[in-house]
């Protein structure tokens, strides 16, 4: 008898649940915690490098209108005195103020003050060389004007336009080291991830080991007590099948004798005594009670076990003991036999007996059918017993009728065989059990 | 036109001369995918045989691939609107027969006959657009032909002849790379104003090399060269000009101007500008009342796309296609860009509404030129018809989806604030790919709806009827100005009728390069009447009309009341 196992895995498994639920949630913690502060990140440092960066674009966009506006100022190819740029110069400086305005408001945070009041002040400068220029031309002096341009206006123009460059390449920088550290984000998590699946891979590879382990362990132990039952139930059956044949055969041989030497006994006695005397009538009486007597013992020993069985074999005694069964229980039994006979072992003979006796007097017990068909079949590799009754039927669960049709599987299991129940499209039930000829041969030896 | 009726027209054609219009006008069945009107190719029976000439032969000069343009214009006064189509011309040594530009005379049947040389327009230029309108307030509407070198003014002499008035008048002189043209009167003192726009500093010795595979030439785009101020002439009143273009403020040698609408964005009775730039930011010039303008279209919203990028405007219009009272903006951008939808938003400004109005995606591929607004279904709602083109023959090689020849597009207005294409749907001739450009309408056969014309680059023109198969009203108004400019340019007509309204602005320009007629169309739907239309002048002068019925024409003279013309 396998030993049961000692500790329960339940302990082990509830362990491993809670540490994958605990590596889930704070790997999840752990993956907002990151997507939050990535967020954060690009947010406050590359949306708003962005912004300031299409800010700076609108200014050096700015910057380079003036620049077109000065070149077509000076190529004099227009009929139209230099003070008529005022508006276009105007319109830019407007764009260009309000531009300057909102990117001072993106770039606080990360500009250095001296930055912020040179572009200022160049700007100013700008503006007042612009202004300086106008009023030049508005006093109808173009030529002196175009030379401020040429010597003023487009270097400060050259120098904010430098800056604002500067501050792009600046932006550019910041940008790349945004991206740098939304990448070092990146990786960081890739291999978090990287690690918790491998942990999450790995604990639940040990679980599995661990439930397999414990399964087959379990399998064992029910397959060892599977077999300890069969064993146990083949060795009541066989015990009781030996303590059965013993008492037929003594109930048979001693008691069957003993009566039967009573009975000679008896007759040779009232033979001795006149014809019509009181005494040999009595004699006569004590003898036909001893033939009863020795009728009813032969008969029982034959219902413990038929001796047929083993002297004459399974199909002889069936010949006898399905019109038995007829006579006793009042019901049509119809008994068929098919294929060529073979020999079966006393030891098999008696199971199959067994278990025809068990279902007929189910049919007789249970069913209320009147009628019954017995089919005995020899086919080539195996032997087939059919019992079928159309009464109320019976799907074989153990439940409802007890221990015989538990004996009668035990028995088919010691043939080797199979035994279903099933019900006829009549309705009803059919006992079919298949003993193959390796089984009962197997029994027999 | 189904095939049962091109057979039958064609039968008609071949068989009696008499009944070729009438066969060939039959207006197909109505069927139930119809959208309530059709729009029928009757160019060829209706007499326009016009092929532009590009110029084009292999040198790829950039002004070959923007012509040219068109308008509708009543030239003999007659009532009914005749036809002009403007016309490029052979490069310098690369002669060719002439192609002047054609003014066909409404037959008021359904045809038209081709009167240039009679009128005196059988002129060589590179024209490129066209503004008419009557600048010296005789009654008979003159032409400005803008054109690739020196611009031209068209006097009418009011006996169905014109005579060039460039020099007298004062435009001469001025040479450039014109584009359209509107004629407005700005300082209100009653004489039209003329508004000229200029795309690029262009000449063929300084044309400048553009590839796509850095081998084979093609057209530049305008980034390649440097842009070109728009010219403002201040008329005196006595048939000459003065250039007020840098005392206006105007003056701006950053634009790149290829499409201009008139405008009174803050309904204060002076006309404003809305001016499209190709690749640089659009203008919206306010008048300052005192003779000068102020940009105010990055304030306004429209000087750059929502993403902050100018985009290719090209063509433009104006309406009131919310019927709130206050206009709306389209503009026509390069493939990729979309159409620029531009709803009023709080005063003064407005939000680019292309993509919730459905008009978005849709243009999302296709490269557009002229547009207008009109009430092409008579429902009381204006559309947005848009011709399309692509500048660039080979385009189709580098973006497979964009084609050069691109169907026209009609965006329904369902009156809700969106907007349907349905080009496929009213007229198999309409939606045929063609290289669009200029974009004109007009009634002119007076039946009460809109009727199209359209330009193609070196291709065919094409003149759409407009037939009703709903049976929805209209009701016209054609006004004259006495104390205004004559034209009534300007003018705000407004009716109303059952807790509604619609408003209409007698304008000069839209669209691209082109002029529809000044009259103004209003659809009324199954009413049959209006309750009052109220005319707010170019001078400010109020007068309104009550009760008029649907499905006529009247004539409204400045302080001189309402006249009913024809019924239709």
């Amino acid at each position: 008898m396998a030993s049961l196992p000692k500790p329960s895995p339940t302990a082990g498994l509830f362990l491993g649940l809670i540490i994958t639920i605990a590596a889930v949630v704070a790997y999840s913690w752990y993956i907002t915690r990151q997507i939050s502060t990535l967020r954060e990140l690009q947010n406050n440092l590359v949306e708003h490098n962005r912004r300031d960066s299409l800010r700076l674009l609108r200014v050096q966009n700015d910057l380079n209108s003036l620049g077109l506006a000065m070149r077509d100022m000076l190529d004099n190819d227009e009929p139209y005195p230099l003070i008529a740029w005022q508006a276009q110069f105007q319109r830019i400086r407007t764009d260009l103020n309000s531009a300057l305005q909102v990117e001072d408001q993106f770039s606080m945070a990360k500009r250095a003050p001296e930055q912020s009041l040179y572009l200022q002040e160049s700007l100013a400068q700008f503006w007042d060389a612009v202004d300086r220029t106008f009023a030049t031309a508005r006093d109808g002096k173009e030529a002196e004007a175009r030379t401020q341009i040429r010597l003023t206006l487009q270097a400060r123009q050259a120098t904010l336009s430098t800056t604002v460059s500067r501050l792009l390449v600046q932006n550019n920088e910041n940008e790349q080291q945004a991206a740098a550290q939304v990448r070092a984000i990146y990786d960081r998590v890739q291999r978090q991830v990287y690690t918790f699946l491998t942990a999450t891979l790995l604990a639940i590879l040990l679980t599995s080991l661990y439930l397999i382990r414990w399964n087959r362990r379990l399998f064992a132990q029910l397959g060892d007590l599977s077999q300890q039952r069969s064993d146990l139930a083949q060795k009541l059956i066989s015990s009781q099948e030996s303590t059965l044949r013993s008492i037929s055969r003594e109930l048979h041989d001693e008691f069957g004798q003993i009566l039967t030497a009573i009975g000679s006994l008896l007759t040779r006695s009232a033979n001795h005594l006149p014809e019509g005397s009181p005494l040999r009538a009595d004699l006569g009486e004590v003898r036909d009670i001893a033939q009863t007597t020795l009728d009813k013992v032969r008969s029982l020993s034959q219902a413990l076990h038929p001796v047929m069985l083993d002297e004459t074999g399974l199909e002889s005694t069936l010949d006898w003991y399905i019109p038995t069964v007829e006579k006793q229980t009042g019901i049509d039994i119809s008994y068929l036999k098919s294929g060529a006979p073979f020999a079966v072992d006393g030891n098999s003979a008696v199971h199959i007996y067994r278990v025809l006796q068990e279902a007929l007097n189910n049919v007789a017990r249970h069913s209320g059918a009147r009628q019954a068909q017995v089919r005995l079949n020899f086919l080539a590799e195996s032997l087939e017993l059919e019992i079928e009754d159309h009464g109320k039927g019976n799907d074989g669960s153990a439940s409802r009728n007890g221990i015989g049709l538990v004996g009668m599987r035990e028995r088919a299991e010691l043939l080797k065989g199979t035994i279903e129940f099933k019900r006829p499209p009549q309705g009803g039930t059919l006992v079919t059990l298949k003993v193959p000829r390796e089984g009962y041969q197997q029994n027999g030896e | 036109m189904n095939r049962r009726s091109f057979l039958v027209g064609v039968a008609a054609l071949a068989s009696n001369p008499l009944l070729r219009i009438a066969d060939a006008y039959q207006s197909p069945p109505p069927s139930a995918s119809s959208p309530g009107f059709r729009l029928v190719d009757v160019t060829s029976p209706a007499g326009i045989h016009f092929r532009h000439n590009s110029g084009a032969y292999g040198g790829k000069l950039l002004p070959e691939t923007l012509g040219s343009g068109c308008a509708f214009l009543d030239y003999d006064g007659d009532g009914w609107q005749d036809i002009l189509l403007i016309n490029g011309m052979a490069w310098p040594n690369h002669k060719q027969a002439p192609t002047p530009m054609r003014l066909y005379r409404n037959n008021r049947d359904g045809t038209f006959t081709d009167v240039t040389q009679r009128a005196g327009l059988d002129l060589e230029m590179y024209g490129m657009g066209v503004a008419v309108g009557d600048y010296n307030n005789d009654g008979f509407p003159d032409i400005l032909v803008t054109c690739v070198g020196q611009n031209r003014l068209f006097k009418n002499t009011g006996k169905g002849t014109f005579i060039d008035v460039t020099r007298t008048s004062g435009l001469a002189g001025r040479t450039g790379f014109s584009t359209s043209a509107l004629w407005f009167d700005y300082d209100r003192d009653g004489f039209l104003d003329l508004f000229v726009c200029n795309y690029v500093k262009w000449s063929a010795e300084h044309d400048v090399f553009c590839s796509l595979d850095g081998k084979q030439k093609t057209y530049c785009t305008p980034e390649a060269y440097r842009g070109e101020t728009c010219w403002l002439f201040h008329n005196r009143g006595n048939g000459t000009f003065e250039d007020a273009t840098a005392a206006s403020g105007i003056f701006d040698t950053s634009s790149k101007s290829l499409g201009v609408a008139l405008l009174d964005y803050e309904h204060d009775g002076w006309p404003d500008l809305l001016v499209a730039n190709d690749t640089q930011p659009n203008k919206l010039y306010r008048n300052l009342h005192n003779g000068t303008f102020k940009d105010v279209g990055v304030e306004a919203g429209i000087a750059f796309s929502a993403e902050g990028k100018a985009r290719a405007g090209m063509g433009v219009d104006v309406a009131d296609f919310d019927n709130s009272g206050s206009a709306g903006i389209a503009i026509t951008n390069f493939d990729n860009e979309m159409i620029g939808l531009y709803r009023p938003a709080r005063k003064g400004t407005y939000n680019d509404v292309a993509i919730q109005a459905g008009v978005g995606l849709p243009s999302q591929n296709t490269l557009g030129f002229g547009c207008a607004f009109l009430d092409a279904d008579l429902d009381g709602s204006v559309d947005l018809v848009v011709a399309n083109g692509h500048i660039d023959e080979t385009v189709r090689n580098i973006r497979g989806n964009v084609g050069y020849a691109q169907p026209p597009q009609l965006f329904l207005n369902n009156g809700q604030g969106k907007f349907r294409e349905l080009g496929q749907a009213v007229g198999e001739g309409f939606n045929q790919a063609k290289v669009g450009r200029g974009l004109a309408y007009a009634d002119f056969d007076l039946d009460g709806d809109l009727d199209l014309l359209m330009t193609t680059n070196n291709g065919p023109a094409y003149l759409y009827r407009n037939d009703q198969l709903a049976g929805n009203h209209s009701i016209r108004f054609t006004l004259v100005g006495t104390q205004s400019n004559r034209d009534a340019i300007g003018a705000r007509v407004r009716i109303e009728y059952d807790g509604s309204s619609q408003s209409r602005l007698v304008k000069s320009g839209s669209s691209y390069l082109s002029q529809s007629e000044l009259p103004v169309t209003f659809g009324l739907g199954k009413r049959d009447k209006i309750a009052r239309v109220v005319i707010e002048w170019p001078n400010g002068r109020i007068e309104d009309y009550k009760d008029l019925a649907a499905g006529q024409a009247y004539r409204c003279t400045e302080a001189k009341g309402i006249v009913p013309l024809a019924r239709f």
